[in-house]
């Protein structure tokens, strides 16, 4: 399978432990991830294991379910926050290099911890505090797409890579451009449909989540999307806080990302120090507030949009639609 | 982020071996015992976050136990500074010198692994912040911390550096044990005999990251509990009964620009929240009446109640609502809040609804279809069109002058059957449907939750099932049946 995974971390037959799947959110979840096709093959919670969960089997832990199906390779959790930091050291000690961390409200010294830790291991993760990712070549993890059907209908193969620090607006910049004769504001003042029955579509979407210290950050997924062959164009949401996107905009300036990008920047009105829409949105020094971003962005030429429907006006136009 | 005051903050440090300054805690309300400490004595109004309390008269030397009795009292009692927690009283001891140290985080780049950051000074106390040439940056790792020997070559020319050294190293354990976002300690004082104690000191935390264990530790005082309004603790107390998802609320406490429409806003997710403040950061003829979020997992039945609270903001003149993209939330059950909560309100608000995600369509079709029926004007978008151009249609929606009517009649007596889990009571009615063949409600339920008894004729909950409270048999009872489920959600009581 050629999807987004083989760029981020090597991963091309995505082999999924479900760590929580006992859970309500782990079962109804699971069944999603399977309707649209990943290929599950156990789940895990402490205390459970020996038992068989939507024909799964279940294990007390990740060691113990990758020493019964060595082929594990992902790890996508449905945990409560303050259990994330464990289960996810769990799952790198197992060999697992990729996990998806959906849980919100996990503790910033835990996320420290672990950076460090999948540094040291090779290991990387999404989140945490996100919606997951999908890859129209065949596999979605997390709860992004809130259904499978809905996922399906909505995010169709095609050739624009999403990442977004926003769980809302990486599904919405996903899925609009899936959708033939879109109607927004064009760059001539009129409103009107962006493009014909031949929709951009996208690639791969990937929500780097909502936290100011996330696992795959917007330049990890940039980088991804730079070696993706199906990705003609890369759409981002980025806000305040954290330096994710003066790290983009200075790989973008060295060479490193050569393909166009299209920011939708939020943060205009946010005030230094102040708890903002995502714990990770927080201003803590200048570089990270939206004056500099934007600068640092536009500076290395990657194009910043004020609104989030202007955003497929740029689509359109890069592609020549 | 949340402040913990001086008293409690010892309490940390002090469970990790941490030596402090001798002192006794006295708290707001309760009696002044009758053996009070020997003077001389500092005594500090323990106010979470405050700063710069010598100039403002919060701290205070009392070198006589008349001085002594008479600033407890004052400090006590409410002041200018509001209501302090309580008082610490503190030795007053001999030092020789004064240290500076604090911990925090280094939120990392691409190139730079985050880490925990330690700043530490040999020249502490007031005006450390001007002396910043003195402060020492050490950094260390959160997961594998510095024991006392990497942190003695750290201290290179600091006098005394094992004992200085041995004192960072719990300071730092005490740090990464409760998940502080910072711990500063200033200042420490140098004892005569080179030791080391902290002599006035602070953190601030992540509500996020206290343990089940200490949460009474970090537990809000009641002043800042106090400061919330009715409906902000109302939409708690929906929390508290109903945990999953986000349901939240907060009231502007700014007062309203005069002629600046006021909006009372529900939107859903982080995203949300930005995609409002992009919009209308800049406008002054918009004034939001609230903060809110309801996002993540969250029934309906909490939804409605999250809106229930939302329209009872009496000074709103126009109701915002936009959808929570495309994960969590079905639309169509989110519009089923909205119609019952715009229905079972007494001031409905004339509303500006854009659903966006999952069964988005069936969303939009409900409400245009019941809008005729209420009192008050409804406008519906379609996904695609966002905040910044839905505000447009504002002082449209505005003009409608917000009236009180009086709101559907709730379901009383005794329920039919309830559910605990999310809390909701149904009634069925069997008088209203009189055909053989089950109602519509009972096909309607998505996750087949209700049963017809032929025999009986009535609707039951099948047994071993699980309603998520997604309000489309009532919804669906109303539009399709005769009205014969209802639903009553009630509202927590708030003083």
């Amino acid at each position: 399978m050629n999807g987004i995974l083989k760029h981020l971390i090597g991963i091309e037959n995505p082999k999924v432990l479900v760590v929580g799947m006992t859970g309500k959110q782990g079962q109804g979840r699971t069944k999603m991830m399977m309707k649209m096709g990943v290929e599950i093959l156990a789940g895990c919670t402490p205390g459970k294991g020996g038992q068989t969960v939507l024909d799964k089997p279940v294990f007390n832990n990740a060691k113990e379910a990758v020493a019964a199906h060595p082929q594990i390779n992902c790890a996508v959790m449905y945990v409560p926050a303050p259990a994330v930091k464990a289960a996810a050291m769990d799952a790198m000690d197992a060999g697992i290099k990729f996990s998806v961390l959906t849980a919100d409200g996990v503790p910033t010294h835990d996320e420290v911890v672990l950076k460090e830790y999948s540094k040291e291991r090779g290991a990387t993760y999404l989140g945490p505090n996100t919606v997951g990712m999908l890859d129209t070549a065949g596999y979605l993890f997390g709860l992004i797409g809130g259904s499978a059907t809905w996922a399906k209908q909505n995010y169709l193969p095609g050739c624009v890579g999403v990442i977004s620090r926003s769980g809302g607006l990486s599904q919405l910049l996903g899925a609009f451009h899936c959708r033939p004769n879109l109607p927004g504001p064009r760059e001539d003042g009129t409103f009107g449909p962006l493009w014909g029955e031949k929709y951009p579509g996208v690639t791969a979407v990937m929500c780097t989540g909502g936290d100011p210290m996330p696992g795959v950050t917007m330049l990890d997924a940039a980088r991804a999307f730079q070696k993706d062959e199906r990705t003609k164009v890369i759409v981002a949401y980025g806000e305040t806080g954290s330096s994710q996107e003066n790290d983009l905009a200075d790989a973008v300036k060295s060479g490193e990302i050569t393909k166009p990008i299209i920011v939708f920047l939020g943060g205009m009105y946010t005030k230094a120090g102040v708890a903002q829409s995502h714990a990770g949105a927080m201003i803590r020094n200048e570089y990270e507030t939206y004056a500099f971003k934007r600068k640092a962005m536009e500076d290395a030429g990657i194009t910043v949009v004020e609104r989030p429907d202007a955003v497929f006006a740029q689509t359109a136009k890069v592609l020549g639609l | 982020m949340s402040a913990l005051p001086e008293y409690k903050t010892r309490v940390l440090l002090e469970n990790e071996g941490v030596p402090l300054v001798p002192g006794a805690f006295f708290e707001a309300g309760a009696p002044l015992p009758d053996a009070l400490p020997e003077p001389p004595i500092y005594i500090k109004a323990q106010i979470p976050g405050a700063t710069s309390r010598a100039a403002h008269g919060l701290v205070r030397r009392c070198d006589t136990t008349e001085q002594l009795e008479t600033g407890l009292k004052q400090l006590l009692a409410p002041g200018d500074w509001g209501q302090a927690e309580g008082v610490l009283a503190a030795d007053a001891v001999k030092m020789t010198g004064e240290y500076y140290a604090a911990c925090m985080l280094d939120f990392g780049t691409a190139d730079k692994l985050p880490r925990g950051v330690m700043l530490f000074s040999t020249e502490g106390g007031s005006g450390v912040e001007q002396r910043t040439d003195s402060l020492r940056k050490i950094s260390f790792s959160l997961l594998k911390p510095p024991n006392t020997d990497e942190l003695t070559a750290k201290l290179d020319g600091v006098p005394d550096a094992v004992p200085a050294a041995k004192f960072l190293e719990s300071f730092i354990k005490t740090f990464i044990r409760y998940k502080l976002i910072v711990l500063e300690a200033n200042p420490i004082g140098v004892l005569e005999d080179g030791s080391l104690l902290v002599v006035d000191c602070r953190a601030e935390f992540e509500n996020s990251a206290v343990g089940k264990k200490d949460r009474d530790l970090f537990a809000a005082p009641a002043t800042a509990r106090e400061d919330k309004t009715r409906l902000e603790r109302l939409v708690e107390k929906v929390n508290e009964a109903d945990p999953a998802g986000t349901g939240f609320i907060r009231e502007n406490r700014e007062p309203a620009p005069e002629g600046a429409w006021r909006v009372a806003t529900n939107l859903c997710g982080g995203g949300g929240k930005m995609l409002w403040e992009m919009t209308t950061g800049a406008r002054e003829d918009i004034y939001t009446m609230n903060e809110s979020d309801t996002s993540g997992g969250l029934s309906a039945f909490k939804s409605y109640r999250v809106l229930r609270a939302i329209l009872e903001m009496k000074d709103s003149q126009v109701l915002l609502l936009t959808g929570s993209g495309m994960g969590f939330q079905n639309q169509y059950h989110l519009a089923a809040a909205m119609w019952k909560a715009l229905r079972e309100s007494a001031a409905p608000l004339p509303a500006l609804l854009r659903f966006g995600g999952t069964d988005e369509d069936k969303a939009r079709d409900l409400i245009e279809k019941i809008a005729p029926t209420l009192s008050t004007p409804i406008k519906t978008y379609m996904p695609h069109i966002f905040p910044n151009a839905m505000v447009d249609d504002i002082p449209e929606m505005a003009a409608a002058q917000r009236i009180q009517t009086t709101p559907e009649l709730l379901p009383d007596g005794e329920p039919s059957f309830s559910v605990d889990v999310p809390p909701g009571d149904f009634f069925y009615y069997p008088e209203k449907w009189d055909k053989e063949e089950a109602p519509p409600c009972v096909a309607a339920c998505p996750n087949n939750f209700l049963a017809w008894n032929a025999e009986k004729r009535v609707v039951e909950p099948v047994e071993g099932a699980r309603c998520i409270g997604c309000l489309i048999c009532e919804t669906v009872s109303l539009l399709e049946g005769a009205g014969e489920l209802r639903i009553k959600l009630d509202m927590p009581e708030v003083e």
